[in-house]
């Protein structure tokens, strides 16, 4: 077994556990730190799939960006921020469906052709030529999105609206 | 690298989609609502860097651009799920979302 298998299966494990871990633990501060780990395994693997750009982007967008707005929705919407939740068990429904979904999930991946190789391709200037000129339009397209997310956020959360 | 097969990787893609639907089905806090959409999210982003990585140099190069895109998307529906959250806690003092039974704000 090489190296990078064995990272692999090591971060893959800590994204599964922490994923469950953080949906699990009663104390919601405590789920976004669990959430925070689950986000830096994942940009492991992006460097472990050559894709360091995308990995840099993960550690910076998810695990520092999306981590500080959900700590920040925690601390303005709650009085006591450690308190805990109220205990919601695993109900039976939800759970069966989810285990189907990663059944049937399961059975198509293991019929898939193994195994592959993976290609070295990456090269950032090809990627920031592919993300500027072939798919410069969505970039473009998620640029409106963002401004309209913005505007909407703040009609959202302004004062005085009755 | 060479001997990892893709359904390794679409297996662990599948284990978090699941995880992140059972959360969204069974969780009533908003924000744990908006943190099992992120995992969903993670497991299709997932999907397309893997992809990416065993495509070839121009193929791969669209499946990492599609990706970037992605990212910046998950990242807008979190700042504006947290915007309905302050304006669902502002209005009815709790973001549980059993109780948000109208969609007036």
């Amino acid at each position: 077994m090489s190296v990078e298998e064995l990272a692999f299966l090591g971060l893959a494990a800590i994204a599964v556990g922490t994923a469950m871990l953080a949906l699990l633990v009663r104390e919601l501060v405590h789920t976004i730190l669990w959430v925070a780990v689950f986000f830096v395994s994942l940009s492991g693997i992006y460097f472990l799939l050559e894709a360091p750009f995308l990995g840099v982007l993960q550690l910076g967008v998810y695990a520092g960006a999306v981590t500080i707005l959900l700590l920040f929705g925690v601390m303005v919407t709650r009085k006591r921020i450690f308190s805990k939740e109220v205990a919601t068990g695993i109900s039976p429904f939800p759970f069966a469906l989810a285990v189907v979904a990663m059944v049937v999930l399961a059975v198509v991946a293991a019929s898939l052709p193994v195994p592959v190789t993976l290609v070295r391709s990456y090269d950032v200037t090809l990627l920031s030529t592919a993300l500027f000129q072939q798919y410069g339009a969505w970039l473009v397209l998620l640029g409106m999105v963002m401004l309209s997310a913005l505007a909407g956020a703040i009609y959202l959360v302004r004062e005085g609206r009755e | 690298m060479t001997d990892l097969s893709v359904a390794s990787f679409l297996f662990l893609s599948g284990a978090l989609l699941a995880i992140g639907l059972f959360g969204i089905l069974t969780r009533r806090n908003f924000i744990l609502l908006l943190i099992a959409v992120e995992i969903a999210m993670n497991a299709a982003i997932l999907n397309f860097v893997y992809f990416a990585a065993f495509a070839g140099t121009s193929q791969g190069l669209s499946g990492q651009a599609i990706a970037v895109v992605l990212v910046g998307l998950a990242a807008t529906e979190i700042a504006v799920g947290l915007a309905i959250v302050l304006a669902l806690n502002r209005q009815r003092g709790s973001i549980n979302v059993g109780e948000a039974t109208t969609l007036k704000l």
